[in-house]
């Protein structure tokens, strides 16, 4: 008994030992490994990969600053491109399951809510005076409501829009309990184009005074603008006022919500307690208001009710409309002979214009998080941002618009075209947050088209779309405060 | 009597192996062969069809936060999510009703290109091929041509149905729920009706001459001859496209989203759209297999009833 217990006491102090170097020796291999790990994170790879849009986040900016990237750390950056339709299949792939092929992802602010455990928050690298460059940083340079509309969300309630003032500090984002999950890069908003050579033609200024005893300008009011649309409105010469877009897709929602806000509404169409806010009086009044200029005012060309970014586009670039309200860069189609120039779109009580920016973001799988992350930095710094407007980048930094304005040959290009832009984002208003954004989208656009079509009545269309939106927000596990 | 009996055994046993055994192993050997040269096959076939499905079922009831924490079994939550949904309802009659339209029409309008493809003329070879032409163009590219063609503001349908004098104001082709619905089934029979025509040309070359000239003799008419010769020998050749359509048709999707994107408001919405919607603009994994599934059971109920027409109708060429 005794040799036998002793044994068992031998065999336990030895099992005892063993299992204690076996648990010394894996805590030294973790912390050896966690060590590999980070100096293998801030070990300068040769290559990056960076998942990027098309023409919606102007790609062509992004390859033309490769050169130059290149030169800057030596480091080779790989870029593939995606159409819209399909980049947001392909990114939430990636991220879902656990891709580490893209070190830097772009991001639309839409899909951001969804995303907040899967890309990296960089508030941590931007307090890392190790990691970031705080001259080429410069925070306070990006336009506040772009900057905390599409960066910065609270983990675990991405649904928070940042309370507090809008000071962009990230120590003060951090102390806050929200983080920065990437810098912006392309910022684009509602403006309305019109055609400069047929406001500026004397016979049309003369006709203008003559029918409505004021001046040919740009619109400022949504009264204004009715009043220049009914104005140029030619069926027979194949002129129309302006475009709308009352399509069934996003257009129609964005279209929609740029009223909303300015006739006095909460653009956001739900607020963050989550309660839809977009079937109110002004939601009323800005529907009905949009739907008389399509339907009893006409003046929009035909085929509005099923009109989509790019076919306005089309059709101010084809010469058919004397006004558009976009996203998108307008050209003229070399046919048409004329000229552009932008205003802020139109006002009632306020302005309003529906915005999204897409921004770079580090992908939390990536295995060279620092150097993505000192890459995004570049990417949207001044000096790159500035050399992007050659191609229309979107900026999303002040002084960048200040660069952008001040030059001449920009202005010939792209005429006043940053001016608006730039204001225009100063006073935008964003979306939503809501992982389910998709269908509270999809319930608008589809109120918007059936009474932009005549099928539903302002406020019945709204009040059924809002019902919608409530059933789909219960669904998503929102439940209204 | 141990002795008699080993011997007997000693003598029987190997002729009774010699004579059971051997076709016993070759049966064995055979039936291994048979199973290794349907292993390949078998193997894909689970891999690609039986494990997917297994795993569709198990995401149905389940919710699946594919970018986040949470994932939990859910019981029947999402079937209920599904069939209670009035959309789902409303996007499957909808889906029969494109399906219905669409394919009768295929086969009507493919008939008759196969009748007029079927007189043995220089031309024919030629034109048979440019009839060919809309099956190989993406239906991607075809609803993107489609759309431009069809634009009330530059689409050149308009331009000429205005210019001809035929219509006052443009048509509103994808802003008008019916002239929609014209423009997606338009565009289908248009994909679509020389795939029907090639196989009931096939069927129509195959059409013995003789009963057609015992009718002639007889005076049959034109009609007669069709409708009381022709048209019974080519009803294995119909029930064979009919078939082959009605399941391409049942999975249209690209044509309808790039045409129409489900609007005027939801109205040419079809549950393929649902389908991606859920899938891939949601993510909400767990619902779409619960809609995936209620599709797939609907479809095999009725691809087994279009099976059965098939194996009714093929009768005649085992015969």
């Amino acid at each position: 008994m005794t040799i036998e217990g002793n044994a068992k006491s031998i065999g336990r102090r030895a099992a005892v030992k063993t299992g204690a170097a076996f648990l010394g020796g894996a805590v030294t291999a973790g912390a050896l490994a966690s060590m590999r790990v980070a100096r293998a994170d801030s070990a300068k790879p040769s290559r990056l990969t960076m998942l990027y849009a098309t023409s919606e986040a102007d790609s062509d900016a992004i390859k033309g600053a490769l050169p130059d990237f290149k030169s800057a750390f030596g480091i080779d950056l790989t870029v593939d491109t995606m159409p819209y339709s399909a980049l947001q299949q392909k990114a939430f792939a990636e991220l879902a399951s656990g891709s580490s092929y893209y070190d830097i992802m772009i991001v639309d602010t839409p899909w951001m809510p969804a995303l907040t455990d899967k890309i990296l928050p960089i508030t941590d690298m931007i307090l890392d005076p190790s990691v970031s460059d705080t001259t080429q940083l410069d925070l306070s340079d990006f336009i506040p409501k772009v900057f905390f509309d599409t960066a910065v969300y609270k983990k675990g309630q991405s649904y928070l829009h940042w309370p507090g003032q809008q000071v962009m500090e990230a120590a003060a984002i951090k102390k806050g309990g929200f983080e920065i999950y990437g810098l912006p890069i392309q910022a684009n908003v509602a403006t309305l184009a019109y055609r400069a050579d047929m406001f500026s033609d004397a016979t049309e200024q003369k006709a203008f005074k003559a029918k409505t005893g004021k001046s040919l300008s740009a619109p400022i009011t949504w009264d204004d603008f009715t009043a220049v649309a009914e104005f140029f409105t030619r069926p027979r010469k194949r002129l129309w006022g302006t475009t709308m877009m009352a399509g069934a897709g996003d257009w129609a929602t964005d279209d929609f919500k740029t009223l909303l806000a300015s006739f006095g509404g909460d653009g956001h169409l739900v607020n963050d307690a989550f309660e839809p806010v977009f079937d109110s009086p002004q939601g009323v009044q800005a529907l009905s208001y949009y739907v008389d200029l399509i339907a009893k005012k006409r003046v929009t060309p035909p085929g509005t009710t099923s009109a989509s970014w790019d076919t306005a586009a089309t059709a101010f670039g084809s010469g058919l409309t004397a006004m558009s309200i976009n996203y998108h860069s307008e050209t003229l189609n070399p046919m048409v002979k004329g000229s552009i120039a932008y205003a802020m779109v139109p006002k009632r009580l306020q302005y309003g214009p529906h915005f999204g920016t897409w921004m770079l973001s580090v992908n939390s799988f990536s295995k060279n998080k620092e150097w993505a992350y000192r890459a995004i930095e570049w990417f949207t710094s001044k000096p790159v941002q500035v050399k992007a407007l050659a191609t229309q980048l979107h900026p999303t930094r002040r002084s960048v618009y200040q660069v952008a304005t001040q030059d001449a040959d920009l202005s010939r290009r792209f005429a006043n075209f940053y001016d608006v832009l730039g204001k225009s984002l100063e006073v935008g208003v964003g979306r939503p947050r809501l992982t389910n954004y998709a269908d509270v989208d999809r319930a608008i656009w589809v109120a918007v088209n059936n009474a932009a079509r005549r099928a539903e009545m302002p406020d019945v269309a709204l009040k059924k779309a809002a019902m919608q939106v409530k059933t789909a927000l219960a669904r998503a596990g929102y439940k209204p405060a | 009597m141990t002795s008699v009996t080993e011997f007997k055994m000693a003598t029987v046993a190997p002729a009774l192996r010699d004579t059971f055994s051997r076709p016993r192993g070759v049966e064995a050997r055979a039936r291994r062969l048979g199973w290794g040269l349907l292993a390949p096959a078998l193997t894909l076939l689970l891999l690609m069809t039986v494990l997917p499905t297994i795993y569709l079922v198990y995401f149905a009831f389940r919710h699946e936060n594919l970018l986040g924490s949470g994932s939990h079994f859910v019981g029947f939550l999402n079937f209920e999510r599904v069939l209670t949904d009035p959309t789902v309802w409303w996007d499957s009659l909808s889906t029969v009703q494109f399906v219905v339209i669409a394919v009768a029409l295929e086969l009507g309008l493919g008939l008759l290109l196969a009748l007029m493809l079927s007189k043995r003329l220089p031309e024919t070879n030629l034109v048979t091929a440019l009839f060919i032409l809309p099956l190989g163009v993406a239906p991607v590219v075809s609803a993107l041509v489609f759309r431009v063609l069809l634009d009330p503001a530059y689409g050149w349908v308009d331009f000429y149905l205005q210019s001809w004098g035929l219509i006052d104001q443009p048509i509103d082709f994808f802003g008008d729920p019916v002239w929609a619905w014209v423009a997606v089934i338009g565009l289908d029979v248009w994909q679509w009706t020389p795939f029907c025509a090639l196989i009931l040309l096939a069927g129509l070359q195959g059409v013995p001459v003789e009963p057609k000239e015992a009718a002639m003799l007889d005076g049959a008419s034109n009609l007669r001859l069709f409708w009381h010769i022709v048209l019974p020998l080519l009803r294995p050749f119909l029930a064979i496209a009919l078939v082959l359509r009605s399941i391409e048709a049942f999975k249209t999707f690209a044509s309808i989203f790039v045409l129409t994107g489900g609007g005027p408001g939801t109205s040419t919405e079809v549950i393929n759209l649902d389908l991606y919607r859920v899938a891939l603009q949601d993510f909400d994994i767990g619902a779409a297999s619960a809609l995936g599934i209620c599709f797939l059971l609907v479809l095999a109920v009725v691809m087994q009833q279009l099976l059965n027409v098939l194996g009714r109708n093929t009768d005649i060429l085992e015969d």
